[in-house]
C-alpha cells in the first residue's frame, strides 16, 4: 500500500469491505453488491463526518445504480474549492475500477484524460484489483479522488486555472 | 426495488446530510488557551501533560497524585509521572507541597509513602516475626527495598503496638526468644567458674542455637548475647567482673583465687609468682603489691616480711659464729639465687654487716661471714706455702702471667678457668710466629692444657685480643728476665706450669673442698660453683699475699745468696789453693808411676772430692735461693761426702750447661790425673759464676807456713802412734821439698824412701822403724779376728807400747829439725 499518504492509509483500512462480486448485469446479485456499496459509503460518510473530514455528496443517478452523480470540494487557503462529480458503474465491476470524472476541469490540467477522467496513479490499478471484489466505490473515491484533490487543486489554483466562485463574479465583472 | 436497497439509500442521504463535527486544531486549542491567558481570563498556572496534547492544573495533578497514593500507599514519583502523564519536575514539585501540608504522608528517596502503608508493612511484620521469631532487620529493610535506618526509624514507634518484638542489633526478637536467649546466656555466664573471654563463649552459643534451630536458624549476632549478658550483670543475676568489654571474671572465681593467695600466703608467708599465674592472675606483682603492701616482691616470688626476718636471724647467726650459709637452703625450695640476692639485700643484718666489713654475698645467695672467709684464707695461705717449698722453682713468669690474668679475671671471673685453657691454647698459635728462643715455652704452654676438654668456638672471637695481650705480656716478662740466667728457660717453663697448677682456680677449689668438706656435706648441689666463686673471691688475695711473700723471700734470699757466693768463692779459693799446693807435691813422684797414681787419686778422692761436693750443694742451694725458694739456711756446711751417684744426681737438677759442667767435674773425680779434674773444676766454677785463684809463689810460701805450722803443732800434740806417722812424713816433705805431700798410707814407706838422702842416717832409721812398727801393728790389727786370742791382742798392745816409745824420738825428729 505504499504510495499513499499515511492518513488515507488508514481511512482506507477503516472502510468495510465487500464480498460480493457482481456487476451491473448481475441481477439479484448486483443488488445485493449495491447495498454493500451503500453500506460501505455511509461507513465511510460517517468517518468523514466525524473527523472533520467531509468532502463529497453523492448519490445514484439511476435506479439501478450504475451511474453516480454528485460534488466533491476542496478547502485550500481557507477557501473551498468545489467541483462536480460524475462516474459510471463499468459493466466489468468490480473487476474495473469506476472511472472519475470532473468535468468542469476538463481540459485544466494533464492529469486527467479527456471528459474530465482524473489519472490515478500507478499504484491504484494493481491495488484494486488485487482487493478485487472487496473494494468498492467509497474505496475508489478514498484511493482515487481524494489523494488527487490534495495534490492538483492547488496547483491549479496558484497557477489560476481556476477560481474561487466568489472571485469569478468579480473576474467576470472585470 | 428493494426496501432494504431504498433504506440504504435513505441512510446514505442521511448520513450525508448529518452535520459534520466542528474540529478545531491543536494549534488553534493552545492559541486559544494563550489568548485565555492573555485576557487573565485562567488566572492560575496551566500544565500540561508530557504527550503536550493535554492541559492540567495543579489542583487536579494533586488530586490525582493523592489519589494514587492512597490506592497504593507507596508510590514513587516516577511512576507518578507516568500514570498522570505529567513532568516529573511538576510531579516533584506537588508532592512537596503535598507532604508538607498532609503530616500522614512521607516523601522519602523519591518515593512518597503514607503510614497507612508503614502499618501494613508492621503488621506483616509482625506476623512474620511470630512466625520466625526473629528477623534482621537488613533482611526487612532490603525486601522492602527501604534504608534499614528508615525501617528502624518507622518501626521504632510501633514495637510493643503493631510490632510484638523487641529490636536488638539490626535483629527483631519476640520476647519469647529474648527470654529464651537470656536464659542460655545466663545459664552459660553461671557456669563459667574460670576466666573466660565472652566471645569465645558467645560464638560456642551462636552453634548451639544454630544446631536448635536447624538450617533454619538464623545467626544470633554476639553483641546480642552482649547485650543479655549486660543486663544480667547489671541486674546482678550473674556475679563477676568485666574487663576490656569482654574479659569475664567470675567473682567465684575470683574469691577462690583470693582465698588461694591468701591461704597460702598466710601459710608460707610467700608466693611463688608462677603459683599465681597458674591461678590465672596476669600480673602478679601488681596484685600482691595491691592486696600486701607491706610484702616484698622478688624475681620469682613475692615475700612476707617474716621470711625476710628469718633470713636475718640465720645470717646474724652465721655471722656470729664465723661461718657461712647458703641463704637458699633456708629459703622455700622454690626460690631462686636472684630471689635470695635481693632477700639478702633486704636484711639489715646484711647489709649492717657488709657495710662494717663482716660478711661477704658471693654467688648471689651465699654469706660468708668475713671471719670464715679469713679462716679459709689462712688456711689456704698455709696450704700454698707448702705447695710452694714443694714445687718451689723459679717462678717469676708465671706469677706475672697471674697478676695481669687477674687484672682482668675481676671482670670475667666467672670463666677465669675456661679463658686460662683458651689463652694457654691460642698461645701457640700465635706464638708460632714468635721469635725462636719462644717457641720453646708456647709448645710446653700448650701441652699444659692436657685437661683443656673443650675449647668452644665461641671462645674464638676474644682470643685474639686475649692472646694479644699475653704475647705483649710475655714480651714485658721476657725482658725482665733477660737479664737473668738464659740456660734456666727450659726450667722456668717448667716451674710455670708448677705455679699455675698451684694458684689455679680448680687448685683453690681443690683445697676449699677438701679443707672446708662441710661444703659437700650442707647438700648444695652446685657447691662446686660457689667454691669456685669463693675461690675466684680468694685468689687475688692469695696471691697478693703470695707474691708479697716471694718478694720478701726474694730480697732476704738476695742477701743469703750472695753471702752464700762469697762464703763458696772462699772455701773454693782455700781448697783450690790447697789442691794445687798438694798437686805441687805430686811432681816429686813423677818419676814413679805406680806411686803417682796411688797419690793422684789419694788426692782427687779426698781434698778434691771434698771441694766438689761442697760446691755442688752450695751451688744448689743457691739455685733455689734465686727461685726464692724457701729454704732452710744450710746449717751445717760439714755434710758428710757424697757417693758418686749422688753427685750426679745433683749434677742433673742443675740448669742447662751447668750441669753439663759439673757432670764433667764428676767424671774427671773419677779420673786418675788432678790435672785434669783441676781444669774441670775451673770450667765448672767459671760456669757458675766463682773464680779459681792460681796459686802463686807468694802464696805458695805463706800457705806452706801456714800448713807447716798446723802440722807441727798437730805432730806434737798427736797420741795416736798410727795418725802420727803421715803428718810426721808430710811434715819432713815440707821441711825437705816445700812441698806439701798428702800421701795415703801405701804410699808412705815410698815416700819415706825418697826421704832417705835428705836426712841424716839416724833420723832415717827412726823413720823407718816407726814404719815397719806401724805397718806390723796395723797388719795386726787387720788380721785380728776380734776373737779373744791372747797372742794376738798381746802382740798388738806390745807393738803399741813398742810405736809409743818409738814416737818422742820420731817427733823430735821432725820437731828439732827446723832448730838444728
Amino acid at each position: 500500500m505504499e504510495g499513499w499518504d499515511p492518513s488515507t492509509k488508514s481511512t482506507l483500512t477503516q472502510i468495510p469491505l465487500l464480498a460480493t462480486k457482481a456487476g451491473p448485469r448481475d441481477g439479484g446479485a448486483w443488488t445485493q453488491r449495491l447495498k454493500e456499496e451503500y453500506k460501505a459509503l455511509i461507513a465511510y460518510t460517517q468517518m468523514n463526518k466525524s473527523n472533520d473530514n467531509d468532502w463529497f455528496r453523492i448519490s445514484a443517478a439511476n435506479p439501478e445504480g450504475t451511474r453516480w452523480t454528485g460534488k466533491c470540494w476542496y478547502v485550500h487557503n481557507l477557501l473551498k474549492y468545489e467541483f462536480d462529480l460524475q462516474f459510471d458503474i463499468p459493466v466489468t465491476y468490480p473487476a474495473t475500477a469506476p472511472e472519475i470524472e470532473l468535468p468542469q476541469l476538463d481540459g485544466k490540467t494533464q492529469k486527467m484524460y479527456r471528459g474530465g477522467k482524473i489519472c490515478l496513479t500507478v499504484h491504484f490499478k494493481p491495488l484494486w484489483a488485487k482487493n478485487c471484489p472487496r473494494f468498492g466505490i467509497a474505496h475508489a473515491l478514498c484511493l482515487g479522488l481524494a489523494p488527487w484533490l490534495a495534490a492538483e487543486v492547488p496547483i491549479l489554483v496558484d497557477s489560476g486555472m481556476i477560481k474561487h466562485k466568489d472571485d469569478a463574479p468579480s473576474s467576470n465583472e472585470s | 426495488m428493494d426496501d432494504e436497497l431504498l433504506e440504504l439509500q435513505r441512510q446514505f442521504e442521511f448520513a450525508q446530510q448529518a452535520k459534520s463535527s466542528v474540529r478545531l486544531s491543536e494549534r488553534n486549542v493552545v492559541e486559544l488557551v494563550q489568548k485565555l491567558h492573555e485576557l487573565q481570563i485562567i488566572d492560575f498556572d496551566l500544565l500540561h501533560t508530557v504527550s503536550g496534547k493535554e492541559y492540567i492544573t495543579p489542583d487536579q495533578l494533586r488530586h490525582e497524585m493523592l489519589s494514587e497514593v492512597q490506592k497504593l500507599g507507596r508510590v514513587s514519583l516516577i511512576d507518578l509521572a507516568d500514570t498522570t502523564g505529567v513532568d516529573l519536575y511538576h510531579v516533584e514539585k506537588q508532592a512537596q507541597v503535598m507532604v508538607a501540608g498532609n503530616p500522614g504522608l512521607m516523601f522519602i528517596q523519591g518515593e512518597i509513602i503514607s503510614q497507612n502503608y508503614w502499618d501494613s508493612v508492621a503488621e506483616e511484620i509482625n506476623e512474620r516475626l511470630q512466625e520466625c521469631s526473629q528477623i534482621a532487620l537488613a533482611e526487612l529493610a532490603a525486601q522492602l527495598h527501604v534504608g534499614s535506618e528508615l525501617l528502624t526509624s518507622v518501626l521504632e514507634p510501633r514495637l510493643g503496638s503493631t510490632v510484638k518484638g523487641r529490636l536488638e542489633g539490626g535483629q527483631l526478637y519476640t520476647p519469647a526468644y529474648v527470654a529464651r536467649v537470656s536464659a542460655m546466656v545466663r545459664g552459660a555466664a553461671r557456669g563459667i567458674s574460670v576466666p573466660t573471654n565472652l566471645s569465645a563463649l558467645w560464638s560456642s552459643l551462636q552453634q548451639l542455637l544454630q544446631e536448635m534451630d536447624g538450617a533454619t536458624g538464623v545467626s544470633v549476632e554476639a553483641s546480642f548475647f552482649q547485650s543479655l549478658f549486660n543486663e544480667l550483670l547489671k541486674g546482678g543475676e550473674i556475679l563477676g567482673s568485666l574487663r576490656a568489654g569482654v574479659y569475664w571474671t567470675p567473682s567465684v572465681f575470683a574469691t577462690a583465687q583470693k582465698e588461694c593467695v591468701d591461704s597460702f600466703f598466710s601459710q608460707n608467708s610467700f608466693v611463688i609468682y608462677e603459683m599465681l599465674s597458674r591461678l590465672g592472675i596476669s600480673q602478679p606483682v601488681q596484685y600482691l603489691q595491691s592486696r600486701y603492701p607491706d610484702g616484698l616482691p622478688l624475681a620469682n616470688a613475692f615475700v612476707h616480711p617474716s621470711l625476710t626476718e628469718m633470713v636475718d636471724t640465720a645470717i646474724e647467726d652465721v655471722i656470729e659464729r664465723s661461718s657461712w650459709i647458703d641463704s637458699l637452703s633456708v629459703l622455700p625450695a622454690s626460690f631462686g639465687a636472684q630471689d635470695a640476692s635481693k632477700i639478702l639485700s633486704h636484711c639489715p643484718s646484711v647489709q649492717s654487716a657488709l657495710k662494717s666489713n663482716k660478711a661477704l654475698i658471693l654467688g648471689e645467695s651465699f654469706v660468708f661471714s668475713n671471719a670464715f672467709i679469713k679462716d679459709v684464707y689462712d688456711r689456704l695461705e698455709k696450704e700454698m706455702a707448702v705447695a710452694n717449698l714443694l714445687g718451689s722453682a723459679s717462678v717469676n713468669l708465671s706469677d706475672d702471667r697471674y697478676s695481669a690474668k687477674d687484672a682482668k679475671g675481676a671482670r670475667d671471673s666467672g670463666f677465669s678457668s675456661e679463658l686460662n685453657e683458651t689463652s694457654s691454647e691460642s698461645m701457640p698459635i700465635k706464638h708460632a710466629v714468635d721469635k725462636g728462643g719462644r717457641k720453646k715455652k708456647g709448645k710446653s704452654a700448650g701441652n699444659a692444657k692436657s685437661g683443656a676438654t673443650e675449647s668452644g668456638p665461641d671462645d674464638q672471637d676474644f682470643v685474639p685480643t686475649k692472646s694479644k695481650k699475653n704475647q705483649k705480656k710475655s714480651k714485658d716478662v721476657s725482658s725482665v728476665h733477660a737479664s737473668e740466667v738464659k740456660s734456666s728457660t727450659k726450667k722456668d717453663v717448667k716451674s710455670q706450669e708448677e705455679n699455675q697448677g698451684i694458684l689455679s682456680e680448680e687448685w683453690i677449689v681443690q683445697m676449699i673442698t677438701t679443707l672446708f668438706p662441710d661444703f659437700e656435706e650442707q647438700g648444695v648441689d652446685d657447691s662446686s660453683s660457689i667454691i669456685r666463686s669463693l675461690a675466684n673471691h680468694l685468689r687475688p688475695m692469695l696471691i697478693n699475699s703470695w707474691k708479697e711473700k716471694r718478694k720478701a723471700v726474694f730480697t732476704e734470699n738476695a742477701e743469703r745468696m750472695k753471702r752464700l757466693l762469697d762464703n763458696l768463692q772462699k772455701k773454693v779459693d782455700e781448697a783450690s789453693l790447697n789442691i794445687q799446693l798438694y798437686e805441687k807435691a805430686l811432681d816429686l813422684f813423677e818419676d814413679d808411676p805406680s806411686t803417682s797414681v796411688v797419690l793422684h787419686r789419694h788426692l782427687l778422692r779426698t781434698t778434691a772430692a771434698s771441694i766438689v761436693d761442697m760446691l755442688f750443694v752450695d751451688l744448689d742451694a743457691y739455685n733455689k735461693l734465686k727461685n726464692g725458694a724457701e729454704t732452710e739456711k744450710p746449717e751445717n756446711p760439714q755434710f758428710g761426702s757424697f757417693s758418686s751417684a749422688e753427685r750426679t744426681a745433683l749434677a742433673k737438677t742443675f740448669p742447662g750447661s751447668l750441669s753439663k759442667k759439673a757432670l764433667a767435674v764428676i767424671d774427671a773425680l773419677e779420673g786418675k790425673r788432678v790435672e785434669t779434674f783441676m781444669t774441670a773444676l775451673i770450667d765448672f766454677a767459671e760456669e757458675s759464676g766463682l773464680v779459681v785463684k792460681k796459686l802463686d809463689k807468694k802464696l805458695e810460701r805463706a800457705l806452706l807456713h801456714s800448713y807447716r805450722k798446723d802440722l807441727t803443732s798437730q805432730v806434737s800434740t798427736e797420741e795416736d802412734p798410727i795418725s802420727l806417722l803421715p803428718k810426721v812424713v808430710s811434715l819432713l816433705y815440707i821441711q825437705v821439698h816445700s812441698k806439701a805431700l798428702q800421701a795415703p798410707g801405701r804410699a808412705i814407706s815410698i815416700a819415706i824412701t825418697r826421704l832417705k838422702d835428705k836426712l841424716q842416717d839416724s833420723a832415717y832409721k827412726i823413720l823407718t822403724d816407726y814404719q815397719a812398727a806401724t805397718v806390723t801393728l796395723l797388719s795386726l790389727i787387720s788380721a785380728s779376728t776380734g776373737d779373744e786370742e791372747d797372742c794376738t791382742s798381746e802382740r798388738i798392745s806390745s807393738k803399741r807400747e813398742l810405736l809409743e816409745s818409738l814416737m818422742p824420738p820420731l817427733k823430735s825428729v821432725v820437731l828439732s829439725k827446723p832448730q838444728s
